[in-house]
């Protein structure tokens, strides 16, 4: 399996104040990597550095492009262009993510006319395709975003995604603006995507169960700074630090009568 | 069952927009006047520098259907006004003169004029046989003997216009720098943010003063009126700035922005197909608000004497003649483009209070 992106000691801080404090982490090509922790993390700080959707302020960004490994924390805005066809993001709100003065098919079509790709039938027919593949009826293509469900119009904002044919997806908490059932869809979808396309997701995440189900390996955050990475399997089974430990035991289990207990956070050494 | 349609956001706040009588009211309105405003030469019966010296300070003229004797006549007339000065008071007293009608003619040739200053033309809406000596004042006459009704249409196209070109200065202005400084940020945003203060610190009607007083005296009025507008303008464009700067601020942190870009689109791209159109209806319910105000600078201006002056025709220049209370008593129609100011300053406003329901996705769609 080959290496797809290599994120060496990035950082970055808000006014003096580090929300990314040196992270490094490796992702495999087809695979997934979940990343968890509690709210203000940088979780989403760390991967909007990575889609430089905000600029990080060191660290390099390796990613193995279909032209080969690229910095893409060098790049002009204008170098990266390219890249973006590779590199796409699926974000949390669904009603946000959207723009409401725009039909579904405007929406679709947004990211091939800013690529230059095909003429206007061929683009009508790829934004059929697209929402076929997101299970979408095509009489969606007419409408606008608030004729839509929320688990619809996620389907629309993955369909935006997927449109470029990318790469690697960048999910921000995807599904946890939906409701459970709609979550269980839109994952069963975005399973489906990777193995028919080969995607690579890094999966931000609060959700310790949807990673558990979804991801193959997990990166666990805490004040800006990994504190364990691995496998699923192996950080759900045997968590090293105290910090997953926490989280670990934050979960709420199916059974009613099951009381919750977290783990005390002042008993536990954090830094 | 029936067939479900997708109504596009526009088409919805075209109804919610519908529900408002009396903005519906207040555009139908605004409408006609523009448009007699538009063609003030054709549908006045006289220029507005004509002199009738036979009806000076002459009241309005009453136009009639049915004559003295109570016959009903299909063509409108007018009757002749007689002039006695009254031997006590020494003042022009104006009678109607039953035994001379003056039948009113439709589309007739009259006075020569040329429609927007290019096509030479004489007919007129409505007039009288200008060879004989009858005469219409539909809205009276001015000390000189002008007809009040051609002035008040052709100070109509200059209050009228004034506003809009004015509001367009304004929108233009306050888009740019209000977009600049949201969306750039950092020192332009500082800058733009000082100057602002700085404008909506200093009282307007003094600065409008000084400014005017400081255009020449002998620029054209042509010059003059684009001057008073640039005056208006150039300290109306703060809160819209300010208010679209708010807006990029926002709006730059949208995920539907940051969507956009992060799929490569260009500045222009985001700011013209996601960010204004965001807030379009909202400018446009802005700029519908500013117009009246636009208009009362210039008619606070042009009646203080430093605004636009003879012989330009605006509603603030045909006031002047109001300024002493002599007028309220003796001539009062001289006050009519004071009401027509009052009218479509009200117009305006009721417009935007439309305009802003129906741009706003959450009010209600039911009957008020």
């Amino acid at each position: 399996m080959s290496q797809l992106l290599k994120v060496t000691d990035l950082c970055k801080s808000f006014a003096g104040q580090g929300v990314v404090k040196s992270v490094s982490f490796d992702v495999n090509e087809s695979t997934t990597l979940g990343i968890v922790g509690e709210s203000g993390s940088g979780k989403t700080s760390l991967v909007r550095s990575i889609l430089r959707a905000i600029d990080p302020d060191s660290g390099s960004v390796r990613y193995n492009s279909r032209e080969g490994w690229q910095n893409l924390n060098e790049l002009s805005a204008k170098a990266l262009l390219p890249l973006r066809r590779e590199i796409q993001m699926i974000f949390q709100d669904p009603f946000a993510s959207l723009n409401p003065r725009m039909t579904v098919q405007a929406i679709l079509e947004e990211p091939l006319i800013i690529h230059g790709l095909g003429d206007k039938s061929w683009r009508k027919q790829r934004v059929a395709e697209i929402l076929e593949k997101v299970q979408l009826d095509a009489s969606s293509a007419s409408r606008f975003p608030h004729a839509f469900s929320g688990g619809q119009r996620q389907r629309v904002g993955i369909a935006r995604a997927l449109i470029l044919e990318p790469r690697l997806v960048v999910c921000d908490e995807s599904v946890s603006a939906l409701d459970v059932s709609v979550q269980a869809q839109i994952l069963d979808l975005l399973a489906s995507l990777q193995s028919e396309l080969g995607l690579t997701y890094l999966f931000v995440a609060h959700d310790l169960r949807v990673v558990r189900e979804f991801c193959d390996d997990v990166l666990v955050m805490y004040a800006g700074s990994i504190v364990e990475q691995g496998p699923v399997a192996e950080i759900f089974e045997n968590p090293q630090h105290d910090y997953t430990r926490l989280l670990l035991s934050a979960i709420p289990s199916p059974d009613p009568d099951e009381k919750l207990e977290p783990l005390d956070r002042e008993g536990l050494l954090l830094e | 069952m029936s067939e479900l349609r997708e109504l596009s956001p526009s088409r919805l706040a075209w109804l919610r927009f519908r529900r408002h009588r009396l903005a519906i009211l207040a555009a139908c309105f605004l409408v006609v006047l523009y448009t007699l405003a538009a063609f003030c030469e054709f549908i006045s019966p006289y220029t507005p520098e004509q002199r009738n010296v036979r009806a000076i300070n002459a009241p309005p003229m009453d136009i009639r259907f049915v004559d003295a004797q109570g016959q009903f006549h299909f063509r409108p007339f007018v009757y002749d006004l007689k002039l006695t000065i009254n031997p006590d008071t020494w003042m022009r007293e104006y009678e109607e003169d039953s035994s001379t009608p003056y039948p009113l003619r439709f589309f007739a040739k009259g006075v020569p004029y040329e429609l927007w200053g290019l096509v030479p033309a004489e007919r007129h809406l409505f007039s009288v046989d200008p060879r004989g000596p009858g005469y219409i004042h539909w809205f009276g006459t001015d000390s000189l003997g002008r007809d009040m009704f051609s002035r008040v249409l052709y100070g109509a196209r200059v209050s009228l216009s004034i506003g809009i070109v004015g509001v367009g200065l304004t929108l233009f202005l306050g888009i740019l720098l209000g977009g600049f400084a949201g969306y750039l940020g950092g020192i332009v945003d500082s800058v733009v943010q000082r100057i602002t203060e700085v404008l909506q610190s200093i009282p307007t009607l003094p600065l409008w003063m000084a400014l005017s007083a400081a255009l020449p005296t002998a620029w054209s009025p042509i010059t003059t009126y684009f001057g008073v507008t640039l005056i208006l303008s150039l300290f109306g464009w703060t809160t819209l700035a300010r208010q679209v700067r708010g807006r990029f601020l926002a709006m730059r942190e949208e995920d539907f922005v940051v969507a956009a870009r992060l799929l490569g689109a260009n500045d222009s791209r985001v700011i013209f197909r996601h960010m204004l159109p965001s807030f379009s209806s909202h400018i446009i319910t802005t700029a519908t608000l500013a117009v009246p105000a636009m208009m009362l600078g210039e008619t606070a201006l042009s009646f203080l004497g430093i605004g636009l002056r003879a012989p330009v025709v605006s509603w603030g220049v045909l006031l002047q003649q109001a300024q002493n209370y002599q007028v309220i008593v003796m001539t009062p129609w001289l006050l009519l483009p004071g009401a027509f100011i009052v009218v479509t300053v009200i117009a305006f406003n009721l417009l935007g209070d439309g305009l802003r329901d129906a741009a706003d996705p959450y009010s209600s769609l039911s009957e008020k």
